[in-house]
């Protein structure tokens, strides 16, 4: 069982290696962050001058979220796995997969590890940065059982977002330029996953049918029960949610790819 | 001048034609940057569910500025997104020699060869977007009026346009831009905020007068909303921004160029 898992583990280590060729870039995205960080501040604080509650959170509480949310885009988003394992299907290069004893989906899994533990921990030398000017606004509620709900809920935020970009490049199979679906679901991200604003500023109705979807579970989820905008009884019913989606999501993805590669035409030697 | 006139009219032709062929296309990015948009003003929405005012702009208000925020970046993504975005690859590929044995000047070559109709076509729901907020906050701006906020216009599309070459062109020296160009998007999210909103000297001279893109949507919107007073900084302040920064991007590509050595195989 262990050396089956071995391979993974080197490939692990490729993606690490490859992740840190591209530390700038990540450096680069990590520091512009910070812009985005201050677009919230300005934005909430303007927002929050003429009232003291929005949604029944403050101003710091809102900042929190935001900053939760920054901090976890690094360790749980897909950036471009999407994209790659698109580039893998059209160039022919997964034909090398097919004649080994290696799961694709695995092998992009643990190249996704790697990706994210280099861009997570690249991320905190800007916020290393940036603490001192933000430290004042940090409001975390201090109870054990959200960090219990927390980790499980963040890993299998990762999860989701891996899966969902794994069955976009699938989509490469049916559809030559993939590119256009990508950014549209990245904008339905976007909001659904509570990155343009709290998902719990929307109306009741429309929380709750969005809280249906796979999407607030990208990011939304895990950020508002470390930040205090679940309590426990809702954030064990919305964990079920999320597994019950990851477990879908692991089968849409085995699904496309089994009938994927049936359409699939390997060329040339 | 008459000469790259002929040569971007070519390069119009040659976009719609392949616009053309690939006509799903052009309508799933049609509706990807409609989303975007749409995005842009659920925010707006949700907002002032709970709000009545952010910093001194109501919600029409709001909504008009985030229209000319939208509408600038349009033209942008029309005019000139595909070719840089491409260039940043081209860069890493090896593929920009190409532009080196072109006909004309590099920038001008690399910058301006792929139109996009869909955010050309988008830019009517920009449009659409402002004429709306104008209408529900009763405005009537003269023919004077409108010709300032075309001008404004204007000058935060060469602002932006200067921002995103420079963005990319840090593919000069980072080998791959794949991520940078997202540090164009960071920066144009302060076009949607309000002046009024940047408190603090360091904000102030940070977010408005070095990154001049608040000013690129601010200064138009204000002339519409009966905001403008006639001072320098409104007036010619874009104006002046867009030359200096339009200069500065020719720099910053001119000394990427030199550190450019090709991919051969």
């Amino acid at each position: 069982m262990l050396s089956a898992l071995d391979k993974y583990r080197h490939a692990f280590l490729v993606g690490l290696q490859s992740n840190l060729i591209y530390r700038w870039n990540f450096a680069v995205r990590g520091f512009f962050s910070l812009f985005h960080l201050a677009v919230v501040f300005i934005l909430w604080g303007a927002a929050f001058a003429g009232t003291r509650s929005i949604g029944g959170f403050d101003l710091r509480q809102t900042l929190t979220y935001f900053i939760t949310l920054l901090v976890l885009q690094f360790f749980v988003s897909a950036f471009n796995e999407d994209y790659q394992i698109s580039e893998e299907i059209r160039n022919g290069l997964i034909n090398q997969f097919l004649l080994k004893p290696i799961n694709y989906f695995l092998y992009r899994f643990s190249i996704f590890v790697a990706a994210r533990l280099v861009s997570g921990a690249l991320v905190i030398l800007p916020l290393l940065v940036a603490l001192p000017f933000v430290h004042d606004v940090l409001t975390f509620p201090f109870e054990g059982w959200r960090i219990a709900l927390g980790l499980p809920a963040i890993f299998m935020s990762a999860m989701i977002q891996f899966t969902i970009a794994y069955c976009f490049g699938m989509l490469t199979f049916w559809f030559l330029e993939i590119q256009g679906f990508v950014i549209l679901s990245m904008a339905i991200e976007a909001v659904l996953g509570g990155q343009i604003f709290p998902l719990d500023l929307m109306s009741a109705d429309i929380f709750a049918g969005s809280m249906l979807l796979p999407y607030p579970y990208q990011m939304y989820f895990p950020a508002a029960i470390l930040t205090g905008r679940f309590g426990f009884e809702e954030a064990i019913w919305c964990l079920g949610i999320q597994a019950c989606w990851v477990a879908l999501l692991v089968m849409i993805s085995r699904a496309l790819w089994a009938r994927g590669l049936r359409r699939h035409t390997a060329v040339g030697g | 001048m008459l000469h790259y006139g002929r040569i971007w009219l070519a390069s119009v032709r040659y976009s719609i034609v392949r616009t053309m062929m690939f006509r799903g296309d052009f309508i799933v990015w049609s509706l990807v940057e409609l989303f975007w948009m749409s995005v842009n003003l659920l925010l707006i929405s949700v907002i002032y569910r709970h709000t009545d005012s952010v910093a001194g702009w109501n919600k029409y208000e709001m909504m008009l500025l985030v229209g000319t925020s939208m509408l600038i970046q349009r033209f942008l993504m029309g005019f000139f997104w595909s070719s840089i975005f491409e260039m940043g690859r081209n860069v890493r590929s090896g593929n920009f020699d190409f532009f080196l044995a072109q006909p004309g000047n590099i920038m001008f070559m690399a910058t301006t060869r792929k139109l996009d109709p869909d955010g050309l076509a988008n830019s009517i729901i920009a449009i659409g977007i402002v004429v709306y907020a104008a209408n529900q906050l009763g405005l009537q701006p003269g023919v004077l009026d409108v010709t300032l906020y075309a001008l404004m216009v204007f000058c935060g599309l060469v602002i932006h346009y200067s921002i995103l070459v420079m963005s990319i062109s840090l593919v000069f020296w980072l080998t791959s831009a794949h991520g940078v160009e997202g540090t164009y998007f960071t920066l144009t999210e302060f076009s949607r905020l309000p002046r009024e909103a940047f408190k603090g000297l360091v904000s102030q001279v940070m977010f408005v007068w070095l990154l001049p893109v608040v000013v690129v949507s601010n200064a138009p919107a204000r002339t519409l909303l009966d905001r403008f007073e006639f001072s320098w900084k409104w007036t010619l302040g874009p104006f002046l921004f867009a030359a200096a920064w339009f200069a500065l991007a020719v720099f910053v590509f001119q000394r990427g160029l030199r550190r450019y050595t090709s991919a051969s195989s």
